[in-house]
């Protein structure tokens, strides 16, 4: 049984502390805008795949930093989580506010990348291209990376000096993830229309939900310490 | 010895000498190397059958540990020992594999879906090792390495088994290509192949359990 009251209280909890009473959140969008700088700088007009390429490290690098971050607190702070809430609510309000940060940097980086490197070049003949699928197919598959981030970083966390070994454990499972989300955003970006898109946006959402789902199941078992 | 592994041995050898001295249909490019069902496929089903055991075992680990009773670390030494001949099983259908696509495609690496599912898996698996490797206490490695087992397997399943029909490719069973599939495969290869197959889970089954043996000799001699 999942409270929806218990979401609310972790969810307050990391705005308190994440947002109010520290910068925690500026620290990924931070990275985002260095890396994407770094791009810039690397690159001279990218064709559409480098481009794409590029913008989809950036947000994997950056969700992991966010991920890492939502697990990290200290033993008194678990201690008072841990009476507040059970661990299944705990992963999915921790999978909430990971999938909020990750769209935050995700927009922030599709932001600095048209400013840096510019808007990859079409060829001539495709006329305008709107924006919205493109976006919602990186938004969905930001959703999606933090779902399998969210509980890796749990993962993580119980190791000491775990968080080396969190990209190890996060990428190849990202791997089937990615693959959707970069096809899905590659076909919006090249203008494709809507009905080749929906199978991808089904994809993303499967590999949103999948892991969340799995995750929940194991959840209690990985806590329970 | 057990029946079982008698037979496991017989399988193999039979599957070597017929594999190797039997007829097979001529087909263009394929021509001899149509041989390799005989070694390159086993090798797969004998690492998802590992692997499916390794997962049973992660399962059964952390349903032992309730009520304050302790981890049976039985349970973890075998879903070692299976996930780590499974990885054996795997290089050995990689390099199988790699052999048999310089001859026909003339590359030994090409970005085809099953490659890549091959090489995540492997990461994947080089992943759970890594994270044992770094918990000391072992009723907590055993916990976290379990968990972890279960997760990566289902979306392993997801890489390995729903995205290759999502996109076309050039190995044998995709986009029209033969392979063991019920109309193309010539009845006489099936008496090779199925053969092949048990015997080499049997023989995969047999180094997995020596393994778990000789761990759990080791964890008795070594009081912890």
């Amino acid at each position: 049984m999942i409270r929806l009251r218990a979401i609310q209280q972790i969810l307050q909890w990391e705005w308190a502390l994440e947002y109010r009473r520290s910068n925690g959140w500026f620290l990924p969008l931070l990275f985002a805008a260095m890396v994407g700088y770094l791009c810039s700088l690397l690159v001279r007009e990218p064709s559409p795949t480098v481009w794409l390429a590029l913008l989809w490290m950036t947000m994997v690098f950056s969700a992991l930093q966010t991920a890492l971050r939502s697990f990290a607190a200290t033993p008194g702070q678990w201690l008072y989580l841990n009476q507040l809430v059970a661990p299944t609510e705990l992963l999915i309000g921790k999978t909430m506010t990971t999938a909020l940060n990750c769209l935050l940097v995700t927009w922030t980086s599709l932001a600095l990348f048209s400013l840096w490197l510019g808007w990859p070049h079409l060829p001539e003949q495709m006329g305008q291209v709107p924006l919205w699928p493109f976006v919602v197919s990186l938004s969905l598959g930001a959703i999606a990376l933090s779902s399998t981030l969210s509980f890796t970083a749990a993962l993580a966390s119980k190791i000491e000096r775990g968080t080396g070994i969190m990209a190890v454990l996060s990428i190849p499972l990202l791997l089937p993830t990615l693959l959707i989300a970069v096809r899905a955003s590659k076909l919006a970006l090249l203008g494709e229309p809507l009905s080749n898109l929906y199978p991808n946006w089904a994809g993303e959402i499967l590999m949103a939900g999948l892991p969340l789902a799995l995750g929940a199941l194991l959840f209690p078992y990985l806590w329970r310490s | 010895m057990k029946a079982w592994k008698i037979l496991g041995i017989a399988l193999v050898g039979y599957s070597l000498f017929a594999g190797l001295t039997s007829d097979v249909p001529r087909l263009v490019i394929l021509n001899e190397t149509i041989r390799n069902l005989y070694f390159h496929v086993p090798m797969w089903f004998t690492m998802i059958a590992l692997l499916g055991a390794s997962l049973a075992y992660s399962l059964r680990l952390l349903r032992s540990g309730g009520d304050g009773e302790p981890l049976n670390l039985e349970r973890d030494r075998q879903a070692r020992a299976f996930a780590e001949v499974a990885m054996i099983f795997s290089l050995l259908g990689l390099f199988t594999g790699m052999v048999w696509a310089k001859a026909t495609w003339g590359t030994y690496w090409t970005a085809d879906p099953k490659l890549n599912g091959t090489a995540v898996t492997l990461l994947i698996y080089a992943a759970y090792f890594i994270l044992r490797s770094s918990v000391d206490d072992a009723e907590k490695r055993a916990r976290l390495a379990a968990v972890y087992n279960v997760f990566a397997f289902v979306l392993m399943i997801v890489f390995i088994g729903i995205l290759p029909r999502m996109t076309d490719s050039l190995h044998p069973g995709n986009g029209g290509n033969p392979a063991f599939g019920s109309y193309d495969l010539d009845h006489g290869m099936r008496l090779v192949f199925y053969p092949a197959v048990v015997g080499w889970i049997l023989m995969g089954w047999w180094i997995a359990s020596l393994r778990v043996r000789l761990d759990r000799l080791t964890a008795q001699q070594t009081p912890s």
